[in-house]
């Protein structure tokens, strides 16, 4: 079963080694460096909802991203406390996937893509020129950080630890969304929509849930991202971002939890490791990623489960 | 014949384009009965499947199921009024497991709350267990209970049209409509099918069999319909209709000549 490739020895060693990064390496531009994959990583996980397992094209998973970090930028830093943050994060993200998936739901392919694309847009495009709200081009800087009733983390060793924390919470709703009636709704869906309506399932319904949810990780992840990156710009939730987080959840595996963050986390610091290549590393880059999907059309999840250790069966 | 009718279909016209696929088919199936749908090829009968299900709205006609109108209703609302169907391209979840290709259907009139399947709460797992429970019940019904944990992709042809009625079975369907469950069946295959629809009607499923092999019609349906060209030609007992002088013309007299 592509879900869960990882039986439990490899899971714990994947923690572990999580855990102990900080301890090997105190770089602060790595730990950031991490930081930025596991933000990442959420956002990839809620596009897997509405791409990976519901089948829905979505290329404005960028612009909720950017919808929640501007919500928490200019909430905090006009002194609301920042635990009203992720609650108004996630109140404007679900709004606006409301608006774009109420009208959009029924929509396929192509006719869907373009809408997504268009909405990404529309968003950058007000972040870009409201310029006393949200600082235009030239982004939002020295964000409040994070503080819940004065306490909050110091430090990116400290930012790590949350993240992670925050990283395995939108890991554990994601699988138990897989294994209940809702996530087998999603694929069911993606794989026959004709089949899933008359077996009961609402399909338009079923797509705009996994639409709001995958808009609430990006949400909470943008909120987490101002206020522990604590610098926003418009370049950070672009077009261009958006391809990228759609390419990591390729790279990685679609319909795969493990696969979300192997992709984000491989494509976080894959640009940073080639960077001594210069302008060539987007040459090798670019190649990294087709060897994968060609030679791996299941993504990297599918590599990990050619392991024989592999677990067999659904359940 | 109300009392008892489980379908009850008036005037269903469906046209594409200049072709009238169904034309004003009237349609009574009184309830736990097998009735057959047959018919040369383009004669309507995966048609009005459809509209009966669906999956392919009727244009006119009212369409009865069970005492509810569902003319122009979405397929989930039908399914959730208890009819279920098969398809005659077979269409299975191919990245779900046997198992949860089954559950999506058995979740059927089953609403889980957002909050009971993030809180994994008591409520949530008694769901799960029955939901499992039916799926499982519906595997074994068919005969596919060894392959559960498989995926779905790995059943041979014939097993996945099984896994397609096993999964229409656990929706708990008071109807339910198989189309061509016996394409690319072989002997043996068609046998266990037919037996398999006899046990669903003693469970008090009423059946409604579209289906090429007339042989395999006659042996098991206690009312058959004969359509040609979108109309209704014939209705009666398999040896009422095989004896019709109509259905030998439109249908059976060619197959007689070939056999």
């Amino acid at each position: 079963m592509r879900l869960e490739p990882t039986s439990w020895p490899i899971l714990a060693a994947g923690v572990a080694a999580t855990l102990a990064i900080p301890l090997i390496t105190q770089d602060g531009y790595i730990i950031q460096l991490l930081n930025i994959a596991i933000l990442n990583a959420i956002v990839v996980l809620g596009l897997n909802f509405v791409t990976g397992w519901a089948g829905q094209i979505n290329f404005g998973q960028a612009a909720f991203y950017g919808l929640g970090a501007y919500t928490t930028a200019i909430a905090t830093k006009s002194g609301l406390p920042w635990i009203t943050t992720p609650f108004l994060s996630a109140v404007v993200v679900v709004a606006a996937s409301l608006a774009l998936g109420l009208p959009t739901m029924r929509l396929r392919t192509y006719y869907l893509a373009m809408t997504t694309i268009g909405f990404g847009e529309i968003i950058r495009l007000i972040i870009v020129h409201w310029e006393p709200v949200t600082g235009g081009t030239s982004g939002l800087r020295a964000i409040p950080g994070i503080s819940v009733f004065g306490i909050g983390p110091q430090g990116q060793t400290q930012h790590y630890y949350l993240l992670v924390v925050a990283l395995a919470l939108a890991m554990l709703v994601a699988a138990r969304i897989r294994h209940s009636a809702l996530g087998r709704a999603m694929i069911a869906t993606k794989d026959s929509e004709i089949a899933a309506e008359q077996s009961g399932v609402d399909t338009t319904r079923t797509k705009l849930i996994a639409f709001m949810i995958g808009a609430v990780y990006a949400g909470l992840a943008g909120c987490l991202y101002a206020s522990s990156i604590r610098f926003i710009s418009p370049d950070s939730f672009s077009g261009t971002q958006a391809i990228l987080l759609m390419t990591m959840l390729i790279v990685g595996g679609m319909g795969s939890i493990a696969g979300c963050i192997a992709g984000a986390v491989a494509l976080t610091i894959l640009p940073e490791a080639l960077r001594f290549l210069g302008q060539w590393y987007l040459v090798l880059y670019g190649l990294g990623v087709i060897a994968v999907i060609v030679l791996a059309p299941g993504g990297l999840a599918s590599l990990a489960s050619q392991f024989p250790l592999r677990r067999a069966g659904a359940r | 014949m109300t009392a008892g009718t489980i379908i009850t279909a008036r005037g269903v016209t469906r046209r594409f384009g200049g072709l009238v696929a169904l034309d004003g088919i009237d349609l009574d199936v009184p309830a736990g009965i097998v009735q057959a749908v047959i018919g040369p090829n383009g004669s309507g009968k995966t048609t009005l499947l459809n509209a009966l299900s669906g999956a392919s709205h009727a244009d006119a006609g009212s369409i009865r199921i069970g005492g509810h109108e569902i003319f122009r209703l979405k397929p989930h609302r039908i399914a959730r009024l208890g009819l279920a169907r098969t398809f005659q391209n077979i269409r299975i979840f191919d990245n779900l497991s046997v198992l949860e290709n089954v559950k999506v259907a058995a979740a059927c009139n089953r609403p889980a709350s957002f909050f009971d399947i993030l809180t994994s709460s008591a409520r949530q797992k008694q769901s799960e267990a029955d939901i499992d429970a039916d799926a499982q019940d519906a595997l074994q019904t068919i005969g596919l209970g060894h392959r559960a944990d498989d995926r779905a992709t790995q059943l041979p042809y014939a097993q996945r049209r099984l896994l397609e009625i096993a999964r229409a079975l656990a929706s708990k369907p008071n109807v339910l409509l198989l189309d061509e469950p016996a394409a690319g069946m072989n002997m043996t295959e068609s046998m266990t099918l037919l037996d398999t629809i006899a046990k669903l009607k003693d469970r008090g499923i009423t059946i409604l069999l579209v289906e090429h092999n007339v042989r395999l019609v006659m042996g098991v349906s206690d009312r058959v319909t004969v359509l040609d060209f979108g109309k209704k030609i014939a209705e009666g007992t398999p040896s009422d209709v095989q004896r019709n002088p109509l259905v030998i013309e439109a249908y059976l007299g060619r197959r007689h000549r070939h056999a």
